[in-house]
């Protein structure tokens, strides 16, 4: 055998990882945006100022497929807590909650078929997208779950009410699964210190409306394939 | 380790040195490309996209099926190179047995790299779970692996079981690394493309 055809194997499957690579840094600047998305480029969640585009953003030849709009839920691994992301454009927003005093707000970006998100107290989510389903891991008060999460349509999704009474601030969260059952949970004290979360009262989706005693709270749908809740956070 | 490889330059070195000599460095350079790929992978920011096959319905499932079919040319390599060394007892090594041995490996091989590519290049080296962490360090073991056997593959005096244990290595590797990535996706995700 000529010895040097194992090192011209080495060498081609060099020569094409390399010029891949290439084409791929060539692909990246005119295509979708980057994961560290400088707010110039991107309007980043958060980003008040900046609108969402009117007309969905091009989307690289690399992702053409994967959704650019979607909304996913459903309950993880093992049951106990639900799941919803939301996924516009680039920008993500995940709500994860067991109806009690588990929950988390995550933000990210979605590029690619991949999510990566964020939230307070070292929440995470990390998951892969599909037009089908969501899957993946989303991590909250240091307990990891994973999810496979289908894709869901009004009125199932998250939604998100936020109201100040008396100068506390009330934050509740639901998450509509497909079959219409819903779990929320509820921040009286959303602005405290540390602020602890209780279930949450009957979300009526229909009106949006849900009674917490006295106080009626008035949630708004967080939906990615209509924008709504994006850009205001 | 260097000093040893150094020195069995002009005193003419006796076998069994010479046998690890021959085997240190194809180790070393293996090593470095896994070391270097992972790297990479950990300190270049990921895209999140990276240039891709059109027909597909998305980087996953491309992937997915690229590894797939690099799963399959590899069965085709232990097949063939189980026949090559007469293990299988009913099917004497044909004439081609070499050449479908040779040609399958560079199939495989030549499917995996793209799939490496947009890893590490969209996604990166990441460890938020088990199954990624696992999947990231045998992604990178399986190309430093492969490195390893086509570097010890022309060297003559080597220990005949060697590379046998490397082929098995090899696949072993690339099995663990379709197992965390291609398998997850299609039972997540559906066989689809």
């Amino acid at each position: 055998m000529n010895s040097k055809t194992p090192l011209i194997t080495l060498l081609a499957g060099a020569v094409l990882g390399v010029g891949l690579l290439v084409a791929s840094m060539l692909a990246t600047p005119t295509a979708a945006p980057r994961y560290s998305a400088t707010p110039a480029r991107t309007p980043a969640a958060g980003v008040t100022a900046s609108p969402s585009p009117a007309v969905p953003t091009p989307t690289a030849r690399a992702v053409v497929n994967v959704p650019a709009r979607a909304d996913y839920a459903g309950e993880v691994r093992g049951g106990g807590a639900s799941v919803a992301i939301s996924i516009h454009g680039s920008q993500a927003i995940a709500y994860f909650c067991n109806g009690s005093v588990i929950e988390a707000w995550l933000k990210g970006t979605a590029a690619g078929g991949h999510l990566t998100m964020t939230g307070k107290n070292h929440a995470h989510l990390g998951a892969a997208y599909q037009r089908n389903r969501a899957a993946g891991h989303v991590t909250a008060h240091g307990v990891r779950y994973t999810f496979s999460a289908p894709v869901v349509h009004k009125p199932s999704g998250l939604y998100r009410a936020i109201t100040i009474v008396r100068g506390a601030k009330i934050e509740a969260g639901w998450i509509v699964l497909p079959d219409g059952s819903q779990v929320g949970s509820l921040e009286p004290k959303a602005n405290a210190a540390r602020p602890s979360a209780t279930r949450a009262p009957l979300l009526d989706v229909a009106t949006g409306k849900a009674r917490d005693g006295g106080t009626v709270l008035v949630a708004r749908p967080i939906s990615g394939v209509t924008g709504s809740g994006f850009g205001q956070q | 380790m260097t000093a040893q490889a150094g020195a069995s330059g002009p005193v003419p070195p006796r076998p069994a040195a010479a046998g690890v000599a021959k085997l240190l460095v194809p180790s070393v350079i293996g090593a470095l490309v896994a070391l270097a790929l992972g790297v990479y992978g950990r300190l270049h920011h990921p895209t999140g996209i990276a240039v891709n096959i059109a027909g597909f319905s998305s980087p996953g499932a491309v992937k997915s099926w690229l590894a797939t079919g690099a799963i399959v040319f590899a069965v085709v390599q232990v097949g063939s190179s189980l026949v090559m060394y007469g293990k299988v007892r009913r099917i004497p090594a044909p004439p081609w047995i070499a050449g479908l041995h040779r040609w399958s490996g560079r199939i495989a091989f030549l499917l995996a790299v793209p799939v490496a590519v947009h890893c590490l290049y969209a996604l990166g080296f990441q460890h938020y779970s088990t199954r990624v962490l696992v999947h990231s360090l045998l992604g990178c073991a399986f190309f430093g692996a492969f490195t390893v056997k086509m570097l010890i593959l022309p060297k003559p005096g080597l220990p005949s079981w060697l590379l046998p244990a490397f082929g098995a290595l090899v696949f072993a590797v690339l099995t663990g690394v379709w197992f965390t990535s291609a398998y997850w996706f299609f039972s997540t995700f559906g066989i689809g493309r």
